[in-house]
């Protein structure tokens, strides 16, 4: 990750730490993250949704190139994940490459995702795990 | 009308020893010297150089660098797209007579950090709000595509090795590529992997570069004719996508294109064959092979000089001729021009007289196709 500046990491928070995407009252579907118009109708008329936060495995990929502020944990297990209203790509964890199927249940948790080696600054957001 | 009367490109390595501007004088002093008197306007397409070797405002120091002190100039950022919004604009302002020439420059530096602080600067091609926050880089993408195009059309990862094998044989016939040494489709599946199911030979090396173009409403001693630039934007990523398998954006774009021309025949393509996915849906999103088919159609041959199909990459690609990302559609504008002219001096595709170069910015943010024709 390249040096996040205090502000940028503290205004994204709350997408992070919760999974708030928005619904469109126009056409009815559901985006994360949260953007100014629909990306499928336009429409402008949004309202905010919190997301399920279970969802089944699409895809995936267990990356072994990995930033560095990651390499104790690499390989890192990246999902694309069907919540059932959108998808999301998340980290998955608490898993060892070989428990990962397409079709596994998951869950999100809450975990540290990051560190800016300049600025110190922690950063917290959602991965996902198998559910057990 | 605009017109490419003249195309140079230096070798894509690791530079060390030479900095933005001198690539690009490189690349520009192995042009006639008379094609660049009287140049208008130079454009300059630049991605990565801002994060590895900052310098604002580009274009007019690199115009004074090179002696074009009577020119305009400015500068276009955008990702891997960079080089064909540049010859998008050069046309435009041909086009508009609001210049008579134009130089375009495609210029980038990659190779002053680190691989793995390059990669980070690479994943900001990414959405940044989304997927670079969670320092999820291209090739995690590309692994995760990769893998559901091998279950929903259970193709195996073997076929899907031929596309870089293909890539690497074309390479080592063309004096700029970076990578100029033949690989099997095996040795592809026993490389490192870097995002299973993807290994280092599914993707492109880190190299600087430069190439340039001259841009002419006149056609004397033209390359080739730039018949027509069309674009769309698309997902900002493949989690909004209604099929990921499908680059809306290309398609979108091609049919923008195919609706105003009629394309008989294309006989070369330049494509953005960053991951050999990428490739491959690129392909079906042309329709030059059936969804699922197109990695089949690859180890079939049918993409080469002998095929029946269009010669696909004979430069060597992003794989294997290299990727220097705002330069990059310089180059493919560069390699399909020369080809059309029967200059090109690596593998030649024989009477070519039409040609497409397909450059997307991640996963299809953004896509641009230029199709190109010989001048009668
Ligand atoms: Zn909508």
């Amino acid at each position: 990750m390249l040096s996040k500046s205090p502000p940028v990491v503290w205004r994204s928070r709350i997408y992070r730490y919760r999974l708030i995407g928005c619904k469109c009252k126009n056409c009815g579907r559901v985006h994360y993250p949260p953007a100014s118009a629909c990306p499928y109708c336009s429409s402008r008329d949004l309202e905010e949704v919190e997301l399920p936060r279970v969802g089944k495995v699409l895809s995936y990929s267990i990356v072994y190139a990995v930033d560095s502020d990651a390499r104790e944990r690499s390989p890192v297990i990246l999902g694309l994940i069907d919540l059932g209203v959108t998808r999301i790509i998340a980290e998955i964890t608490d898993a060892n490459p070989e428990d990962i199927k397409i079709g596994s249940q998951l869950e999100a948790v809450f975990r540290r995702i990051g560190e800016d080696g300049e600025t110190g600054v922690i950063i917290y957001g959602l991965k996902f795990r198998p559910v057990i | 009308m605009a017109y490419i009367t003249g195309a140079s490109m230096i070798n894509i390595d690791r530079h060390y020893d030479k900095s933005i501007r001198r690539l690009a004088s490189d690349a520009v002093f192995k042009l006639d010297s008379s094609s660049v008197e009287n140049v208008d306007y130079v454009i300059v397409a630049s991605s990565i150089s801002y994060l590895q070797e900052p310098q604002l405002d580009l274009a007019s120091y690199i115009a004074s660098a090179l002696g074009l002190r009577n020119a305009r100039a400015f500068n276009v950022e955008a990702g891997e797209v960079s080089g064909a919004t540049a010859v998008l604009m050069a046309k435009s302002l041909v086009d508009s007579r609001l210049a008579s020439k134009v130089l375009v420059v495609g210029v980038d530096k990659l190779s002053n950090y680190p691989s793995a602080v390059t990669y980070k600067h690479i994943s900001l091609l990414n959405d940044s709000e989304s997927e670079s926050l969670y320092s999820i880089g291209l090739g995690g993408i590309a692994g995760i595509l990769m893998r559901l195009y091998m279950e929903t059309y259970k193709v195996d990862r073997l076929t899907l090795a031929y596309w870089p094998a293909l890539m690497h044989s074309n390479a080592k016939l063309n004096p700029y590529a970076m990578l100029r040494f033949t690989i099997t489709p095996e040795k592809v599946l026993d490389a490192m992997p870097i995002a299973d199911p993807i290994t280092l030979l599914d993707t492109f090396p880190i190299g600087d570069g430069a190439a340039a173009l001259v841009v002419e409403s006149k056609p004397r001693d033209a390359l080739a004719e730039i018949v027509a630039v069309e674009s769309a934007v698309g997902y900002p990523s493949i989690t909004l996508s209604p099929d990921p398998l499908r680059i809306d954006s290309l398609e979108l774009a091609y049919s923008r294109l195919t609706e105003k021309l009629d394309l008989k025949r294309i006989d070369v393509i330049e494509l953005h064959d960053s991951y050999t996915i990428s490739a491959i849906l690129q392909l079906e999103s042309l329709r030059l092979a059936e969804r699922g088919k197109a990695a089949e159609a690859v180890a079939n041959g049918y993409f080469t000089v002998n095929g029946d199909g269009p010669v696909v990459n004979p430069s060597g690609g992003l794989k294997a001729r290299g990727h220097p990302i705002g330069a990059t559609s310089v180059y493919q504008v560069a390699e399909v021009a020369s080809q059309i002219a029967g200059i090109f001096p690596g593998l030649k595709v024989p009477d070519a007289k039409s040609g497409l170069v397909v450059s997307v910015n991640g996963f299809g943010s953004n896509s641009y196709v230029v199709y190109l024709r010989g001048v009668e």
